[in-house]
């Protein structure tokens, strides 16, 4: 439904009937993701976690995990409170590239992928081109 | 009307939040079920030392068939969680 609504609230969605249903499936299967959202997205879940993984052994006061090791990759990065906001902003960034990164992987994919379908088409049809002149 | 091509280009995935959420919880939730396990049968005599860890953020949680258990609920949990969350955050942003 998530592509029908987007259709609709862009005006586009006043195809009535099945080639309407037939539209929509087909912009469902080939539409791309968000780069720019899932990034956030992922940025903002891993950001969190890296947060909460961070503020568990703060509050223990203990850091059991050797969270600490972390630092190595992510500078200023510490199992302390200021740590907590650190590896948010860290994880936040990490995330926005892996998010981005996919989104951009898995769009370059498809196009890819529709290229050849494509290319295959209009090879089949023009394939017997000759034995029409 | 944009042509078929136009449409296809400009329209944007939206995901399934909830879908998002129970897909990820039961990968985490099995993740989680299978690793405890595998080292409950290879054995040893310091039984998932480091995975054990895991019960400082789960209580309740071991490196057990039973802890298997309690730990594909808690990362069930966490995986609805970062779904629910990750599909709201996109869907947020793409629509605008």
């Amino acid at each position: 439904m998530a592509v029908e609504e987007k259709l609709a609230s862009e005006g586009r969605g006043t195809m009535p009937g099945k080639e309407q249903l037939a539209r929509n499936d087909l912009l469902r299967a080939f539409a791309p993701l968000h780069r720019t959202a899932m990034g956030i997205a992922w940025g903002v879940v891993c950001g969190a976690l890296l947060a909460m993984a961070t503020l568990v052994p703060v509050l223990k006061g203990n850091d059991f995990l050797s969270l600490g090791l972390l630092g190595q990759f992510f500078w200023g990065y510490r199992v302390s409170w200021p740590g907590v906001l650190i590896g948010l902003l860290w994880g936040f960034g990490v995330g926005f590239a892996l998010g981005y990164g996919f989104a951009f992987v898995r769009n370059a994919a498809v196009w890819l992928w529709l290229t050849v379908v494509r290319s295959r088409a209009e090879m089949d049809q023009y394939s017997d081109l000759l034995d029409h002149l | 009307m944009e042509p078929e091509e136009q449409q296809i280009e400009h329209a944007v995935i939206l995901l399934n939040e909830k879908l998002l959420g129970v897909v990820l919880g039961i990968l985490f939730g099995t993740g989680l079920f299978l690793v405890t396990n595998f080292l409950v049968l290879k054995g040893g005599r310091h039984v998932g030392a480091h995975l054990g860890l895991l019960s400082n953020f789960f209580p309740g949680y071991r490196v057990t068939f039973l802890g298997s258990i309690i730990g594909f609920f808690y990362m069930f949990v966490v995986g609805m969680i970062v779904g629910v969350v990750l599909g709201a955050v996109y869907n947020k942003i793409a629509k605008a």
